[in-house]
């Protein structure tokens, strides 16, 4: 008898565990329920968020006036790459009709989001962000960061959106190398801290350590041409199929302080 | 025994895990951390007087569940299991010194950690940071500081 008692609780769990895992019945009682819990989100943020604000009246005019200076450079020299990158497109949507190629160089419309300190389970490679379904922030888009992609959105709340990492074992990213175009599929590797693999490549592929792969559009889940990472060792396992290739990340997702949410085309 | 309602004080413990486990810290020390809302949760059960604790386990182990963006039920079922445990050897926990509550809490956790792991699995692959397994053993050695803290507390 003192067993029964929480045989029945166990079993909701359980059936519970089988209805979130294998279907999507349970995704609008989530949503709805994880807005409740923005309270507690905000009250574990306070803190990080006070830093910011003293590290932001703390800043002396002379260094804001520096810092203006430097980021005034900076943008100059983006303006100037940005050129190159426009007469690139152009050429590129000239070549695409040219050829009758599906493939053109992506063009999206991004919104910047805050990194919040707010831990996620042990068990996964996620973050919480500071925009959510009042920003137009939805599940599936994309997270970009000042050096490559980020992740994905798997949950968003009118407040906060959960970003799911590239270095994730249940994120998958079509990819390809940007020095030959051979195709792949990238798999994260929760065991190693930040680290990714390449599936699927075939025993032949032509992999040189340093090569960087980058989306490659296939599937339509990620845009394509976006850095993911570099590779950092290649091996031929005998008696397999496919290649042995280990990625790391050009994002550094612990250093991460902002990032670029990927809305919708243009 | 305690003083004040017990569901009062649990929700007060339930709220100071909730916000404990949701504090980011830096991956590696993320790993190890306790799992607060079981040792929360442990204190609650051995100085409270209250009934249908494993339907507030499933509870708790659902707000868990939610926060930290895992599957559904996962938590919950690792609460449960770790909860029948606990009330087991509550009689004993009760009147033992502190190093042996730190064994309990060490047993308690290690069931906690292997159902979460045995869930994660099942469902994704058992892929994930191995300095996990010291979470049972963080939580055993906090134990006493927590003990004393929520003694505080529950006056």
């Amino acid at each position: 008898m003192r067993l029964l008692k929480p045989l029945l609780p166990a079993l909701i769990a359980i059936i519970l565990i089988v209805l979130d895992a294998r279907f999507s019945y349970l995704d609008n009682l989530k949503r709805n329920s994880t807005a409740l819990l923005s309270p507690i989100y905000f009250l574990v943020d306070l803190p990080g968020q006070m830093m910011n604000w003293v590290s932001d009246k703390g800043s002396d005019t002379e260094q804001l006036i520096s810092e203006n200076e430097q980021l005034t450079n900076e943008l100059f020299e983006l303006k100037a790459k940005l050129q190159i990158y426009n007469n690139l497109v152009l050429e590129n949507q000239k070549i695409s009709r040219l050829i009758d190629a599906s493939y053109t160089l992506p063009a999206n419309a991004v919104k910047l989001a805050r990194v919040k300190s707010i831990a996620q389970s042990r068990l996964k490679r996620q973050l919480v962000i500071n925009k959510g379904v009042n920003d137009s922030i939805l599940a599936s888009q994309i997270v970009l960061g000042a050096n490559g992609v980020v992740g994905q959105i798997i949950q968003s709340t009118p407040f906060y959106a959960t970003v799911q990492l590239t270095t994730d074992p249940t994120q998958h990213i079509p990819v390809k190398n940007v020095r030959n175009g051979a195709r792949g599929i990238t798999k994260g590797l929760a065991a190693n801290k930040s680290g990714m693999k390449v599936e699927f490549m075939p025993s032949n592929a032509d992999v040189k350590l340093g090569d960087i792969f980058v989306t490659s559009g296939i599937g339509q889940s990620y845009p394509a041409g976006y850095p993911v990472g570099e590779v950092v060792e290649v091996s031929a396992p005998h008696d397999e199929a496919f290649l042995l290739i280990k990625l790391h990340p050009l994002e550094d997702m612990n250093g991460l302080e902002f990032v670029l949410v990927v809305s919708e085309p243009l | 025994m305690i003083r004040q309602r017990p569901l009062v004080l649990l929700f007060k413990l339930a709220l100071i895990s909730t916000l404990l486990s949701a504090v980011a810290l830096p991956e590696m020390i993320h790993s190890a951390t306790p799992f607060w809302m079981l040792i929360f949760f442990t204190y609650w059960l051995i100085y409270a007087e209250t009934r249908a604790v494993y339907t507030l386990s499933l509870l708790l182990g659902l707000l868990l569940d939610l926060l930290h963006g895992n599957v559904f039920g996962q938590n919950a079922l690792a609460l449960i299991a770790s909860t029948v445990f606990i009330l087991n050897v509550k009689k004993s926990f009760y009147v033992s010194n502190l190093s042996t509550q730190q064994v309990y809490v060490f047993v308690a956790s290690l069931i906690y950690l292997l159902i979460t792991i045995c869930v994660h699995w099942i469902i994704q692959g058992f892929d994930f940071s191995y300095l996990t397994f010291l979470a049972p053993l963080t939580g055993s050695i906090l134990w006493p500081i927590v003990h004393f803290l929520l003694a505080k507390l529950k006056r």
